[in-house]
């Protein structure tokens, strides 16, 4: 074996000590300093230690005043979260339409006329000329109701009929129920003509 | 020195310490196991991640062999460069060091020699399992089981030995660089065994998953790696500039700052959990400067007017960049984790550019230093000075040819994703040139690593080679006439 030491390696110098020199004053100042700014920002964003606080919320208050108030606002609340999803793109945030894509839901009579027509056009679409607030429209509406969940589509069309100008009562889900069990099997979108039958 | 950790004779028995030659000698195997490892895989990580850089610009370069993918190589490069680098490098100068300060032969060098060998076998598998697919989802654990239980046991018997010879130790008063190593060994099969069981073996359930991934990741890599690599500055910076280190009670305060702050940070201000879990790991981050600043100090005061001498000694010199990397790493780490730049830098080449300083550029370097001091003493072998000083300056090329543009390109990358009228193909199009020049940083990386695995394994191949004239010398050797049995 060969010996460890060998004539090539430098000198080594002995194992290091350390020094007593105290800690200086100012440090531990300053880490009482961002100790206590610490404590000001956890108070301020931590939201107090509560599960429910999520950011960008920082306090329990703000999210209870985000909370509805009852359940029918609730119910409107996922309206507005499924219109804004599913029908906003042609029909406009604002319910006023879109040229050449869609006519206004903002005061039309057939999102304020009776329940029965609003559910039917959502839930089998609507082609061919129509009128909408004295304007003539000739588009295609898809089944766009057709795959939402009832509850969906309830609270869509609530939110619909009682949004900007509108003030019609609420849609339920035993309404829509009722229109798809009297429609069974129907594949063909509604006309004007047809709707206008139905009172 | 220290009148309240001087030893009494009455328990402890006295022990003639044994010279530094005689202590280099009883710890030759179990680190030139540990550091010839290191050298390899340091040198297949780097391979693996300029694969996985030169994937950001050339997206077809070996995109038909699914070993190769992107997907499996940047996760088999940091692990085998954490897991296979890193850690056994470090470890092999944490034990010589605790032979040292402690006056003392290496205690159970068969215990530590297994538990290198356990080590390197667990990052094989690793290796291997990622690159065939095999992958937890869980950043920095990605290895899958049997690699893990690998790694965890070869620790254990690494960690035996080394609080065997600290138990053995002749010099009964405590040096600070003793505390972090002491410290980091129990710190990491605490956060290894609480990670594996409640994310593998009985998984949580829902985003408590993410909250303990990031609290071993911030762990690991800021408490294992600060720890040791901090030790390893505290110890080297003195002793080869021959003078003690400024303060004990700073070193104190790095000492509580990397345990206590480092500990809780890690988890992003945008995480999706309760608030008040990323606000408490932001102010820990933000505290954690006091003792980076309280590390600076201790170092500039040690190092006040020794420039020079420090740069001559090129041990020294892989030190000095570590520990210039560990300070610009940590303000990095702190402006990520604080909300503001944090919320520009998430989710930005910052993040990688972060974690390349941190492991490559303070860790490994420091790691290096320590083996390029300790080698030619264990060994008897001289190193190739030349040899030395390319590995070096080839490295710190390659590390500010990877960092910078990256983060250049993080923080491009952040202003503009800021900014809603920039489209996002235009965002990514621009870090396109400092990904490409980052390519070229991780060649340079790849080429340092060639360098170090041929001056580690020369050293190796000289030690063979000895032992095998020794004993074909011994087998040859004539027959005397007093060995013929009558």
């Amino acid at each position: 074996m060969t010996p460890p030491s060998s004539p090539r390696v430098a000198a080594e110098p002995a194992e290091p000590k350390a020094g007593g020199v105290a800690m200086p004053i100012w440090l531990i100042m300053l880490l009482c300093a961002v100790g206590y700014w610490g404590m000001v920002y956890f108070d301020a964003h931590g939201g107090r230690f509560q599960a429910q606080v999520y950011a960008p919320y920082a306090q329990l208050s703000e999210i209870d005043e985000l909370q509805p108030a009852s359940d029918t606002e609730a119910f409107v609340n996922r309206g507005k979260a499924v219109y804004e999803t599913v029908c906003a793109l042609c029909h406009d945030l604002t319910g006023s339409g879109k040229p050449a894509q869609a006519p206004p839901l903002a005061g039309s009579e057939w999102v304020t006329d009776p329940v029965e027509r609003i559910i039917r056009i959502a839930l089998h679409g609507l082609s061919g000329p129509i009128t909408v607030l004295g304007e003539e429209w000739n588009l295609a509406m898809p089944a766009m109701g057709a795959a939402l969940p009832e509850e969906d589509l309830a609270a869509v069309l609530t939110y619909i009929r009682q949004a900007w100008v509108n003030k019609s009562p609420a849609v339920s889900v035993e309404e829509i129920r009722a229109v798809k069990a009297a429609h069974a099997g129907r594949t063909q979108p509604w006309t004007a003509d047809e709707l206008k039958k139905i009172q | 020195m220290n009148a309240t950790f001087a030893a009494s004779p009455s328990n402890i028995p006295a022990r003639t310490p044994p010279t530094p030659a005689d202590v280099d000698l009883s710890s030759r195997t179990p680190l030139l196991w540990l550091f010839g490892g290191a050298a390899f895989w340091l040198l297949l990580a780097s391979v693996c991640a300029l694969i996985a850089s030169i994937k950001f610009h050339g997206p077809g370069f070996l995109a038909d062999q699914a070993w190769l993918t992107y997907g499996r190589v940047r996760p088999a490069a940091w692990n085998v460069l954490l897991y296979g680098g890193a850690m056994p490098a470090g470890l092999g100068v944490a034990l010589w060091m605790l032979c040292r300060l402690g006056a003392t032969r290496l205690a159970l060098p068969t215990l530590a020699v297994a538990g290198a060998q356990l080590w390197h076998g667990g990052v094989l598998v690793g290796f291997v399992a990622l690159l065939r697919g095999a992958n937890t989802g869980f950043e920095w654990l990605e290895m899958p089981r049997p690699a893990a239980v690998l790694l965890f046991l070869g620790y254990l018997l690494l960690c035996g030995a080394a609080l065997a010879t600290t138990r053995r130790r002749t010099e009964r008063a405590f040096y600070p660089s003793q505390w972090f190593l002491l410290a980091a060994l129990f710190w990491f099969p605490w956060i290894y065994s609480t990670a594996n069981l409640l994310l593998l073996v009985w998984p949580v359930r829902g985003v408590t998953q993410s909250v303990i991934a990031w609290w071993y990741a911030a762990n690991l890599r800021v408490v294992w790696l600060g720890l040791v690599g901090v030790g390893l500055i505290f110890y080297f910076v003195p002793k080869l500039l021959a003078r003690p280190l400024h303060s004990r009670a700073l070193a104190g305060v790095t000492f509580g700052g990397l345990v206590l702050f480092g500990s809780w940070s890690g988890i992003p201000g945008s995480a999706p959990v309760p608030a008040w879990i990323p606000t408490l790991s932001s102010v820990a981050v933000v505290l954690g400067l006091v003792p980076l600043l309280a590390t600076i100090l201790n170092c500039w005061r040690t190092l006040k007017g020794q420039g020079r001498a420090a740069w001559a000694d090129v041990s020294l010199r892989f030190v000095l960049v570590g520990l210039v990397a560990f300070v610009i790493a940590s303000l990095m780490y702190a402006a990520l984790g604080a909300p503001y730049p944090g919320n520009l830098w998430q989710f930005t080449w910052l993040v990688p550019a972060q974690d390349h300083l941190a492991i490559y550029g303070f860790f490994v370097m420091v790691a290096t230093g320590g083996v390029y001091h300790l080698l030619p003493r264990i060994s008897g072998r001289p190193l190739c000075a030349f040899c030395v000083r390319v590995h070096f300056w080839v490295a710190v090329t390659g590390i500010v040819l990877t960092v910078l543009p990256l983060a250049v390109a993080g923080t491009l990358q952040g202003l503009k994703l800021a900014d809603a009228t920039v489209p996002f193909t235009a965002t990514v199009n621009s870090t396109l040139m400092p990904l490409r020049i980052s390519t070229l940083g991780e060649l340079l990386v790849l080429f340092a690593n060639f360098i170090f695995v041929r001056n580690v394994w020369g050293v190796l191949g000289s030690l063979g080679r000895a032992r095998l004239a020794d004993f074909w010398a011994a087998g040859t050797a004539p027959v005397k006439v007093e060995e013929v049995p009558g």
